[in-house]
């Protein structure tokens, strides 16, 4: 069956468990990851966005990768950056338009969301289901991400 | 799919894969100073040699280097055998005797148990160990702005002529990636040196952290057609903005339901 990401950002409470729940399942040698997804304030009340990489079509951080570190998994449908081959030069940190490309100072790596290798932990977390992992019939159109 | 043996266990490999990409895979600790997945490898440092053999050789063995060597079916390797880590000891003992200020030298050469190196120290050498990785990822990503120049002893890395590189962007990859730190260079303010050539950075126009060299966004513009204006903001502020503009979204949404 096929899954889909979906983000509500109207049922997002702000509480930041996401954050931790990637962070964990991004840590390094046994140490905490940055996260990659930030449920940031919109300036409306009680409305927060949990920003995370949009896995662009024509994504800004594929073109901008000198070495093709960025390239489409095939299996999960995301952008994976292949910590291998990236030499750290920052192109996609600054060329994501969405700030969804960053780095992870601690370990000194540039990471980006992968959607856990094909079942995101934030979504598992996610106590008021803003954040969904699901099979692709039951997202509405314009839900899906 | 061809079948190898490493270390007495069987494993899967790639036709033609290099061996060094399967004993990482299979997270089998080799030390290789001048490998990088970005680029071809070069079997520079000798570091991640190891011990090989087949069944029909009859108990004659090879020392290759894993980097440069493609597997093939039915080889068996050894990667810590007494013979392999005898040379890697030789090895580090010359690396020592040429680098003796090299704090990432000096610890992998302990871990091999080597404190003190058997040969003559070499007096007003430096860090870098010729492996070639800076030139090679500048080559790869496009810019060849550095080479390495002279031979024998005089050999080193330089820009042309030994002038501030005119081809450099100063993305800093170079001396992200040596093995040894070697290269340097200067973060002042809004102004980056490396290769004695100053970069201005860009500096996020909402927060003003600094963010890559101008010349770094310009070629990525001109190149790889990113936006000029995405390179604006820094990446901590651009997802402020897409909270923002999507909250608009969602709370007017929301204000029509209510
Ligand atoms: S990191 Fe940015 S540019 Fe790349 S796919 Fe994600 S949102 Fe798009
Ligand atoms: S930081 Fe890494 S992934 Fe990003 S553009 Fe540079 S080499 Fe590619
Ligand atoms: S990594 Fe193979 S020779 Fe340096």
């Amino acid at each position: 069956m096929s899954y889909r990401f979906t983000v509500s950002p109207h049922l997002c409470t702000g509480c930041r468990t996401c954050e931790l729940a990637c962070s964990f399942m991004h840590a390094v040698e046994g140490k905490r990851g940055a996260t990659r997804i930030h449920p940031l304030e919109t300036g409306f009340k009680e409305l927060w966005v949990p920003v995370v990489c949009l896995q662009c079509d024509d994504a800004a951080c594929v073109k901008s990768c000198l070495v093709d570190a960025l390239k489409r998994n095939p299996e999960t449908g995301t952008i994976d950056l292949d910590r291998e081959v990236c030499v750290r030069c920052m192109a996609c940190v600054a060329a994501c338009p969405f700030g969804c490309s960053l780095l992870d100072d601690q370990h000194n790596l540039v990471v980006k969301c992968d959607l856990c290798g094909g079942d995101p932990a934030c979504a598992h977390f996610c106590p008021t289901h803003a954040l969904e992992w699901k099979p692709i019939e039951t997202v509405k159109r314009k839900q899906a991400v | 799919m061809v079948s190898l043996t490493i270390n007495g266990r069987i494993v899967k490999a790639k036709d033609g894969e290099m061996l060094l990409a399967v004993l990482r895979r299979e997270k089998i600790d080799v030390p290789a100073m001048c490998h990088h997945a970005a680029v071809e490898p070069f079997g520079a440092c000798r570091l991640c040699v190891v011990e090989i053999t087949r069944a029909e050789w009859k108990g004659w063995c090879d020392y290759v280097t894993s980097c440069l060597y493609p597997v093939s079916p039915g080889l068996i390797v050894n990667t810590h055998s007494d013979k392999v880590n005898e040379l890697r000891r030789t090895i580090l003992d010359l690396f020592l005797a040429r680098h003796p200020d090299c704090p990432e030298i000096a610890e992998l050469a302990g871990e091999y148990g080597v404190f003190k190196t058997t040969y003559e120290t070499v007096v007003g050498g430096n860090n870098c160990i010729l492996c070639g990785l800076c030139t090679r990822i500048c080559d790869r990503m496009g810019f060849t702005a550095i080479s390495t120049v002279g031979r024998g002893h005089g050999k080193e890395v330089a820009p042309p002529l030994r002038q501030a590189p005119p081809d450099c962007v100063g993305c800093l990859a170079c001396a992200e990636n040596c093995p040894t730190k070697f290269i340097e260079y200067k973060l002042r303010k809004k102004r980056v040196t490396i290769w004695e050539r100053e970069f201005e950075l860009l500096t996020c126009t909402k927060c003003g952290k600094t963010t890559i060299t101008k010349d770094f966004a310009e070629y990525l513009s001109r190149h790889r057609a990113i936006d000029a204006g995405y390179f604006e903001i820094c990446d901590e502020c651009r997802r402020k903005n897409l909270a923002v503009s999507m909250g608009e979204i969602v709370n007017w949404e929301r204000e029509l339901l209510t």
